[in-house]
């Protein structure tokens, strides 16, 4: 029996807002790409993603700084002016930033169209690669390892796609079963790449949610009209499982 | 230029939570948060049967985790070693909360993140920090680690035994845990010793 005077500040420090962070960053990033690549091939849907763009990297941030406890210290302007990239969430705030210029500077017209395509393109593949950095970094919590870099970048492709699907573009679909077929099968081996304790963990604590997200994710697979909502509710509940039941540090103390 | 570490010894700990107390008044530490607390254990059957009691807190890592995963520089790291949270810089993101193994960070109410500094303040003035101080037992030890004959090199020196929490991280912390009455939870390492 192990008891405490004072308690380690081990509770869940991520809450629900996080989580929806975790999952706009996502929509946000994958639009962004999706984005660039139109405006590149000159499609004549472009203007439109860019829309959508700006508007879900806007709502991202507004989320970021509404639910921070620093929000009204303005404190987050440290973010821009210091030089840090062995952080993560340096990178992110960079690449989402820049992502809104560039996709803006798009929209409205000004500037070079290519290379201001390829700067978003640039930008949109940081804020898809940082959420999952940002876990994969903590080698002391053994549910975000590697695995995580991979897996975050993907589900936020097929959240992207997934919003694409659902905008009626033809051309989404079969690159959303794709990359939601690759999400799947390393959301299924992921366990696998766990040490056995970690393992429990996740089976005890979300188990059942776990399996729901997978056979959810199949779905997508059974009958087109239901791919982008299967689609999207797979990699956005699975983005969220992992960043909460991930926050346990499984102390061996 | 010092290198503050602290050591704790166990053998001497009886659990009474002076430094706990002591703490949260020097640093006014809001309720519900801590910067040091004290684990109780139960170890062993009746009759060898003996309550552990380890006081834990931020570990003054050299190689703190929690530093490089900051966007801000909030959190950083002295020239003595101490690892420090600057508020005014800190936007409370919550990422050296996830790289700390130990737990020992937690979000202040004021909005940004706060810990154990080893009393950074009392140590400009030549103090020692306020739990070494106040402790009854006389358990914990406080210096420069790269003094021979400060208080905390001649406690490592003279100690049977000596661990830190998960050396396995590589984190390198700068608290030591002195003649452990059970090995339980504590990994001995003995390369850490910095003598």
């Amino acid at each position: 029996m192990t008891e405490f005077y004072g308690l380690p500040n081990a509770g869940e420090f991520w809450h629900w807002t996080n989580l929806l962070h975790f999952i706009l960053v996502g929509l946000a990033g994958g639009m962004a790409l999706l984005t660039g690549l139109l405006h590149l091939k000159g499609h004549r849907e472009a203007r439109r993603y860019t829309l959508w763009t700006l508007v879900l990297i806007a709502l991202d941030l507004f989320v970021l700084w509404a639910e921070s406890p620093a929000r009204f210290r303005f404190t987050h302007v440290w973010l821009f002016l210091t030089f840090h990239p062995a952080s993560p969430i340096w990178w992110g705030s960079w690449g989402l930033a820049l992502s809104f210029v560039s996709a803006g500077l798009l929209y409205l017209g000004k500037g070079p169209g290519r290379p201001l395509a390829l700067a978003l393109l640039a930008f949109s593949l940081v804020a898809l690669a940082y959420p999952g950095m940002a876990l994969a970094v903590n080698l002391n919590r053994p549910l975000w390892n590697a695995l995580m870099a991979g897996l975050f970048p993907l589900t936020a492709l097929v959240l992207g796609l997934g919003v694409a699907a659902l905008l009626k573009s033809p051309w989404a679909l079969y690159p959303l079963r794709v990359l939601l077929g690759a999400s799947l099968l390393l959301a299924f081996l992921y366990p696998l790449t766990l040490p056995l304790e970690a393992r429990g963990h996740l089976w005890e604590e979300s188990g059942v949610l776990y399996g729901l997200f997978l056979a959810l994710g199949l779905g997508a697979f059974w009958k087109e009209g239901l791919a982008p909502w299967a689609a999207l509710l797979a990699a956005a509940g699975l983005r969220a499982l992992l960043v909460a039941v991930g926050q346990w540090q499984g102390l061996g103390l | 230029m010092p290198r503050y570490a602290m050591a704790i010894d166990l053998s001497l700990c009886v659990g009474c939570a002076a430094c706990a107390v002591a703490c949260k008044m020097e640093n006014e530490v809001p309720p519900g948060v801590y910067n040091l607390w004290i684990r109780e254990r139960e170890v062993g059957t009746y009759p060898d049967l003996w309550v552990e009691f380890r006081p834990e807190q931020c570990l003054h890592c050299e190689n703190p985790p929690c530093v490089p995963v900051c966007p801000t520089g909030a959190s950083y790291q002295t020239e003595e070693g101490l690892v420090l949270v600057d508020p005014r810089k800190c936007i409370a993101c919550g990422a050296c909360i996830a790289a700390c193994p130990y737990d020992a960070r937690y979000l202040h109410p004021a909005g940004h993140v706060s810990k154990c500094t080893f009393c950074a303040h009392r140590i400009a003035q030549g103090r020692l920090p306020a739990c070494v101080e106040t402790c009854p037992t006389l358990c914990r030890t406080f210096g420069d680690l790269d003094d021979p004959e400060s208080p905390v090199s001649k406690a490592l020196k003279e100690a049977g035994r000596m661990d830190v929490l998960r050396p396995e991280l590589g984190t390198r912390p700068k608290l030591f845990y002195l003649n452990a009455p059970s090995k339980k939870g504590l990994t001995r390492e003995k390369e850490v010793r910095h003598d």
